[in-house]
C-alpha cells in the first residue's frame, strides 16, 4: 500500500518537474513580474509595461536571430558594431538632401540599404566560419572590431544628426492601438521565425547542425549553407534593429551606437533556455529572456539604482536563470 | 543465497519522466562468476548497471556490494574505487586525448614533483593493450580509431585498475571473431582470479560460450536466472521475448545478374588496394573480414567521405562522380553508418527529426509536412518495434538498440535504390533483428540492391546472397549463399 501511494506521488512530482523542465523559463518571468510589482508598485502601471517593450525591441531584435546562430551552434559577437555601420549608412542616406530640400534618397530605399549592409555582414561572418573552418566566436569578434573602426574612422569617431522625417521617426516612436510599433514588428517578425524554426525544414536542419554536424553532413544537409544562412538571418536582424535604433535616436554615435548588444541579446537567449553547446532551444524562451532584461533594467531606474550596478544584476540573472535550468541526474 | 555473492540487487524500480523501466528487479553475482544478462531492446539492461555503476539513482530496492549497502546516491567514482567497473554500451572516450590519456583518465601515474610520467603511462598503455592483443600506438588520438579499436580501449581502460566486479555492457557489437575471442580469453582469466564479470550482449552464442549463468529480464521485470548448461540460445531467445523466434537462411540470388545498379572499380589509398564490387537490382550483397579489412573504408570511398587516390563508381552504368554525401544522394545511394553515435544519429533531437532528415531533402517545398512526416514515423516505429514514449522522444533517451533502429528508419523511409548498411544490427535484439532482415528482404524484393558490411557471421549467413571476404583492403574471396559457411568465410578472412 505505502509503496503504492509512494509511487503516486512520485508521479505528481514527475509531473511538476516536466513543467518546471519545459516552462521553467516562464515560471522565472512570472516570478520576477510578482516580485518586481511589490518591489515598486508604479511597475506594473500600463506606461511602464509598454515603456518597457519599447525599450527591449531592439536587442530584442538581435536576440530573434541569434537564437538562430546559436542554435546552430554558433555565436555572433559582431551584432553591436554591425548595427552602427548599418545605422551609419541609414542615417546618411536619409540626411542627403537635393537643392530643394527634399530628400534625395526615398526613404524606403535607405530602410533597404541599411538592412543589406547588416545581412551583408552577417555572409561575410558565415562565408569566413564556413569556408576558412574558423571558430565563430574568433571570426565574429575579428570582423566587430573591423566594422567599429570603419564607423569610427568613416565618422571620424563623430555623432552624426539624422534629418526629422516623421514617417521615419513614427518606426521607432509610434504606437497602434497603443502598443509600441517597434515591439508589434519584434513580435511579427518572431511569428514568422517560429514557423521558420519549427514547421519548416531548414529550422530542422538548423537544430541538426548544431546538435551533430557530422551526422547532419553524412544525411545530406548542406551544413554550410545553413550555418551561412543562420548568420544571414542574425545580419537581418540587426539591420531592423538599426532601423529602429536610428528612428529612436534619430542620430547615430559612431563609438556607441549598438554598444554592447551582442552581449544583451547573447544573454537574452541563455536565459531563454537555448543550449550554447547547441541543437537545442526555443524562440518563445528569447522573447521572454529579452523582455526580462527589460524589466531589470527598468527596476534599476524605478528602484533607483545605480546604473552602474546594472552588470552585477544581470550577471546573477544568467546564472540564476541556467541554474535553474540545469537538469537534474 | 550463497554467501560468496559479490552482489546483490533486491527490488530495484526505476522511472523516467513519470514512465518505470524497471520494475522490482532482483540481480545478483557470485565471486568469479560470469552473469550473463540478457533481455530485448529497451527491456532495461543498461539501466540496471547503470544502477550498480552509480549514473542513476534507483527509486527503489537496495545495492549490497561486498556485504554492505551502497549509498543511494553513490557517484561513479565511488562505485569505482569499491571495484565496480562499467564498459558503457556508448563509448565515452574522449576524442582530442590521446588512447593512453584515455585508459589513465584521473587516474594517471605522477612521476617526481606529481607531474604526469607520460612515458610510463604509455608503457602501461601499450602493456594492457598488447595483453588484448592490439597493437596500435597508445600515443595516437582516439578521434582517429575506427569504432572496434575505441571499443578496444574502453575494455583497456575498464581492466587497467583493480576491478572485483566488471561490467560489460555490449562490448563484442562492433568487434569481429578475432577480437571477440581475445575477450572472452580476458574474461575467463578475470574469472579464474575470483572477478565477477555481467555479460550483456545480443549475440546469444556468445552468452553460451562465455557466462556460467544467465538472467534474462523482459520489459523492465525479471523473468529468469538460468545455468547456461541448462539451455540453448533459442530458449533463452523465446524467454526473452515471450515467444519464438523463428531464423532464416538466405538462398542464392534469384534476380537477373546483369542488372547491375552500383559498380565500383579499381579503389586504391593507403589501406584499399584495387578493389572493385558490382551489386545487382534486389540482390543482398555482404562484405565480411576482420578489423581494420577496409570494409567500412571502401563504403566510405563510394558515399563519397573518403578520397581515394583511384577509384571510379558507375550507376546503372554511367560513371559518376561523388564528392561529398550531397552527391551520394542524388544518386539514390543510403549508407548507414557504423558509429550512430558519432556520425548517425543527432542525439538531442527527436525520433521524427531523425527519422526523417533524408526523406525532407528529397521532397520538393519548404515545409516539413506535419501529417505525411508523422504518419511515416508512426509507421517506422511500429515496424521496427523501436520502444519509445513517444516520437517526440529524444534519441539519447533511448536504449542502444532502440537508437540503431532509429538510424536505420533514416535510410529506410529515404527511397534510395542502393541502400549501404554497416552493422545494421548492432545492438538490436533477436527478435528485432529478423524484423530488420524481413525489412531488408522486402526492400530487395522491390528492387533496392542492399550491401551490408557485417563483423556477425551469423548475420551474413542468414541473410547475405553473396559475400565478398576482405583482408588488409584486398578482396580474398567471394562465395555465394549455396557455399556458404562459417569456415569459408574464416579462410578467407584471414587469408591463410
Ligand atoms: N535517460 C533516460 N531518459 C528517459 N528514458 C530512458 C533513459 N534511459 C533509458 N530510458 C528508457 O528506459 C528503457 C530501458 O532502457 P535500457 O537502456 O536500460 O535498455 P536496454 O535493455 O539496455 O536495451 P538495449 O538492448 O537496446 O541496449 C527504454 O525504454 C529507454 O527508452
Ligand atoms: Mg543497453
Amino acid at each position: 500500500m505505502i509503496a503504492v501511494e509512494s509511487r503516486a506521488e512520485n508521479r505528481a512530482l514527475e509531473l511538476l518537474k516536466g513543467i518546471w523542465r519545459n516552462y521553467s523559463v516562464l515560471v522565472v518571468f512570472v516570478g520576477i513580474i510578482g516580485i518586481c510589482a511589490i518591489a515598486a508598485p508604479r511597475f506594473l502601471r500600463m506606461d511602464n509595461l509598454l515603456n518597457i517593450l519599447r525599450n527591449t525591441s531592439t536587442v530584442g531584435a538581435i536576440a530573434l536571430g541569434m537564437t538562430f546562430v546559436i542554435i546552430a551552434g554558433g555565436i555572433d559577437l559582431s551584432s553591436g558594431p554591425v548595427l552602427a555601420t548599418a545605422g551609419a549608412v541609414l542615417i546618411l542616406l536619409q540626411r542627403m538632401v537635393n537643392a530643394d530640400g527634399t530628400p534625395a534618397v526615398p526613404l524606403a530605399l535607405a530602410i533597404v540599404a541599411c538592412l543589406a549592409v547588416a545581412t551583408s555582414f552577417g555572409f561575410l561572418n558565415g562565408i569566413i566560419i564556413t569556408k576558412a573552418k574558423l571558430p565563430p566566436f574568433i571570426v565574429t569578434l575579428a570582423v566587430g572590431i573591423m566594422a567599429r573602426s570603419l564607423v569610427m574612422y568613416f565618422m571620424r569617431g563623430a555623432t552624426v544628426m539624422g534629418n526629422n522625417i516623421p514617417q521615419f521617426t513614427r518606426i521607432g516612436n509610434g504606437s497602434v492601438f497603443s502598443i509600441p510599433i517597434p515591439f508589434l514588428l519584434v513580435v511579427g517578425v518572431a511569428i514568422i521565425f517560429h514557423i521558420l524554426l519549427t514547421r519548416t525544414k531548414f529550422g530542422t536542419y538548423v537544430f541538426a547542425v548544431g546538435g551533430n554536424e557530422n551526422a547532419a553532413r553524412y544525411s545530406g544537409i548542406k551544413v554550410d549553407r545553413i550555418r551561412i544562412a543562420t548568420y544571414m538571418i542574425v545580419g537581418l536582424c540587426t539591420g531592423m534593429a538599426a532601423t529602429i535604433e536610428m528612428s529612436r535616436m534619430a542620430a547615430v554615435a559612431a563609438a556607441t551606437s549598438g554598444s554592447q548588444y551582442e552581449f544583451e541579446a547573447i544573454t537574452a537567449v541563455i536565459v531563454g533556455g537555448t543550449s550554447l553547446t547547441g541543437g537545442k532551444g526555443r524562440l518563445i524562451g528569447s522573447i521572454v529572456g529579452f523582455i526580462i532584461l527589460g524589466i531589470v533594467n527598468n527596476m534599476m531606474i524605478m528602484l533607483n539604482i545605480s546604473p552602474y550596478l546594472s552588470g552585477c544584476v544581470k550577471g546573477a540573472v544568467i546564472l540564476f536563470a541556467v541554474l535553474m535550468q540545469r537538469r537534474e541526474r | 543465497m550463497s554467501n560468496a555473492a559479490v552482489l546483490q540487487m533486491k527490488g530495484i524500480c526505476k522511472s523516467f519522466f513519470g514512465v518505470e523501466v524497471l520494475h522490482n528487479v532482483d540481480f545478483g553475482v557470485d565471486k568469479g562468476e560470469i552473469m550473463g544478462l540478457c533481455g530485448e531492446n529497451g527491456a532495461g539492461k543498461s539501466t540496471l548497471m547503470k544502477i550498480l555503476s552509480g549514473i542513476h539513482a534507483q527509486d527503489a530496492g537496495e545495492v549490497i556490494f561486498k556485504g554492505s549497502v551502497i549509498r543511494r546516491n553513490a557517484t561513479p567514482l565511488e562505485m569505482q574505487r569499491v571495484g565496480v567497473s562499467m564498459i558503457h554500451q556508448e563509448l565515452i572516450l574522449l576524442n582530442e586525448l590521446t588512447i593512453a590519456q584515455n585508459i589513465f583518465l584521473c587516474r594517471e601515474p605522477r612521476g617526481a614533483a606529481g607531474l604526469i610520467n607520460f612515458n610510463r603511462m604509455n608503457e602501461d598503455a601499450a602493456r594492457i593493450l598488447s595483453k588484448l592483443g592490439e597493437k596500435i600506438d597508445p600515443k595516437r588520438k582516439v578521434r582517429d580509431l575506427k569504432i572496434a579499436q575505441k571499443q578496444m580501449v574502453e575494455i583497456a581502460k575498464a581492466i587497467a585498475f583493480n576491478v572485483e566486479l566488471l561490467v560489460m555492457d555490449e562490448p563484442t557489437s562492433a568487434l569481429t571473431g578475432k577480437e571477440t575471442k581475445i575477450l572472452f580469453d580476458l574474461i575467463s582469466s578475470l574469472s579464474a582470479q575470483g572477478i565477477a564479470v555481467v555479460y550483456i550482449s545480443h549475440r546469444l552464442k556468445e552468452i553460451i560460450d562465455v557466462c556460467h549463468k544467465v538472467t534474462v529480464l523482459r520489459d523492465g521485470h525479471f523473468v529468469a536466472t538460468k545455468n547456461v548448461a541448462d539451455v540453448t540460445a533459442h530458449e533463452i531467445a523465446t524467454l526473452m521475448v515471450g515467444r519464438e523466434v523463428k531464423e532464416s537462411k538466405a538462398s542464392d540470388f534469384p534476380g537477373d545478374p546483369n542488372a547491375v545498379v552500383l559498380e565500383v572499380r579499381g579503389v586504391s589509398d593507403d589501406l584499399l588496394k584495387d578493389v572493385g564490387f558490382k551489386v545487382r537490382r534486389g540482390e543482398i550483397l555482404g562484405f565480411s573480414g576482420l578489423i581494420g579489412a577496409g570494409r567500412t573504408e571502401l563504403m566510405e570511398v563510394v558515399f563519397g567521405i573518403r578520397k581515394p587516390r583511384t577509384g571510379s563508381v558507375f550507376i546503372e552504368g554511367k560513371p559518376v562522380t561523388i564528392r561529398s554525401a550531397i552527391d551520394a544522394i542524388r544518386v539514390d545511394l543510403g549508407f548507414v553508418t557504423e558509429d550512430r553515435k558519432e556520425t548517425g544519429l543527432v542525439l538531442c533531437r527527436d525520433i521524427v527529426d531523425n527519422a526523417n532528415y533524408v526523406s525532407w531533402l528529397k521532397n520538393p517545398g519548404m515545409f516539413k509536412g506535419a501529417k505525411a512526416t508523422m504518419e511515416n514515423t508512426r509507421r517506422i516505429i511500429d515496424r521496427l518495434a523501436i520502444r519509445c514514449s513517444s516520437p517526440a522522444q529524444n534519441v539519447s533517451n533511448l536504449s542502444g538498440g532502440n537508437q540503431q533502429k532509429v538510424a536505420l528508419s533514416k535510410w529506410l523511409l529515404s527511397g534510395a535504390k542502393v541502400l549501404v548498411l554497416d552493422e545494421p544490427t548492432r545492438g538490436v535484439d533477436v527478435g528485432a533483428r529478423q524484423e530488420i532482415y524481413q525489412i531488408i528482404r522486402e526492400l530487395a524484393a522491390e528492387g533496392v540492391a542492399i550491401v551490408i558490411v557485417s563483423s556477425d557471421l551469423p548475420e551474413i549467413l542468414s541473410i547475405c546472397e553473396r559475400v565478398i571476404v576482405m583482408h588488409e583492403g584486398r578482396i580474398t574471396g567471394t562465395l555465394n549463399a549455396s557455399e556458404l559457411s562459417e569456415a569459408k568465410v574464416m579462410y578467407y578472412a584471414t587469408d591463410v
